[in-house]
């Protein structure tokens, strides 16, 4: 009995650690898709996530962010921050059809996101703003692919 | 010398137990049954104005078990640093239809409530502040599901 539990506790210790580091300072995160490109591969790739500045409120437009989908909460997605609360967004509603565009001002308590790659990419155009409460964290670093690795490129014009 | 390191070393010691156990209670805390204090009218008759301490337990909302009729505790997506304690009265998919303005007229419009969100009203349509005033809320944002009352003694018990 001694001899098992002198082996599982620094297990479990390790775990609570591992678990108290993803939930309140960051993680990896793996991300796929085509919504981001030019910034993230279509294949995949992996980045550092932190938590610290969503919990202090030091979000800035045009950090690359990590948030619960509002359409199934099961999901995470990676989108960039365009706007805060009380920024006003012009985004163009269909680029794919015409070049009509809309003006809004994001509403209290919400967050614009948009992917970089707008011609396919479900955001804030299609489920409105973002509350806060559903962001998750900032991606700071990428991991990989190798040629990729580094700081986030900012929005691309 | 020998002393500072002989006291250090009894010092974390005790501190170490100390945070095992304030993470436990924070486990507990976050994935199994809080307690919070709970205050407004906008959940009158059921919850009272100047406060209740409700156990909100937080298993529900993760299986995917809640359901219209639940009290539950919101993060508002006005103030993402306030929570609310609201009602369940239509899931995703579900018909609601809302007065528009009760205190003036009968006049009414109806919407389905959209994938991956919820419709939360407080039980005193006349003073909260809910579902008909920021819309559905995505599922996201419900903490946990409340289960019962525990102050003021008079009214300890089940809720919901």
């Amino acid at each position: 009995m001694g001899e098992w539990s002198s082996r599982v506790i620094p297990i479990v210790r390790g775990l609570c650690l591992l678990y108290v580091t993803h939930k309140y300072l960051g993680t990896t995160v793996v991300t796929y898709g085509p919504s981001m490109l030019p910034t993230l591969g279509i294949t995949g790739n992996v980045l550092l996530m932190e938590r610290i500045s969503t919990r202090t409120g030091k979000l800035r437009p045009g950090d690359v962010v990590f948030f619960r989908s509002p359409e199934n909460p099961r999901r995470v997605v990676c989108k960039r921050l365009v706007g805060m609360e009380g920024d006003q967004v012009t985004y163009v509603v269909d680029p794919k059809n015409s070049d009509k565009c809309n003006t809004i001002v994001v509403q209290k308590g919400h967050v614009w996101v948009e992917g970089d790659n707008i011609y396919n990419t479900k955001d804030s155009r299609n489920f409105g703003a973002v509350p806060y409460g559903l962001v998750e964290g900032k991606a700071f670093w990428t991991l990989l692919p190798r040629k990729d690795f580094g700081s986030l490129a900012p929005k691309p014009k | 010398m020998r002393q500072w390191r002989s006291i250090a070393k009894e010092a974390i010691d005790r501190a170490s137990i100390i945070v095992k156990f304030l993470c436990l209670l924070h486990v507990t805390d976050a994935y199994v049954v809080s307690s919070n204090h709970v205050l407004g009218p906008s959940m009158l008759p059921t919850l009272n104005i100047t406060g209740d301490v409700v156990l909100v337990e937080h298993l529900s909302h993760r299986i995917g078990k809640l359901g219209s009729g639940d009290l539950v505790l919101v993060r508002s997506p006005l103030d993402p640093n306030r929570t609310l304690t609201k009602r369940i009265v239509a899931m995703e998919g579900d018909r609601v239809t809302l007065s528009l303005d009760p205190t003036r007229s009968f006049s009414s419009r109806s919407l389905v409530v959209p994938k991956g969100h919820v419709w939360i009203q407080g039980d005193n349509l006349y003073v909260s502040r809910d579902s008909r005033h920021f819309g559905p809320l995505p599922y996201g944002l419900i903490e946990g599901k409340v289960f019962m009352r525990v102050w003021p003694p008079n009214s300890f018990g089940l809720l919901g």
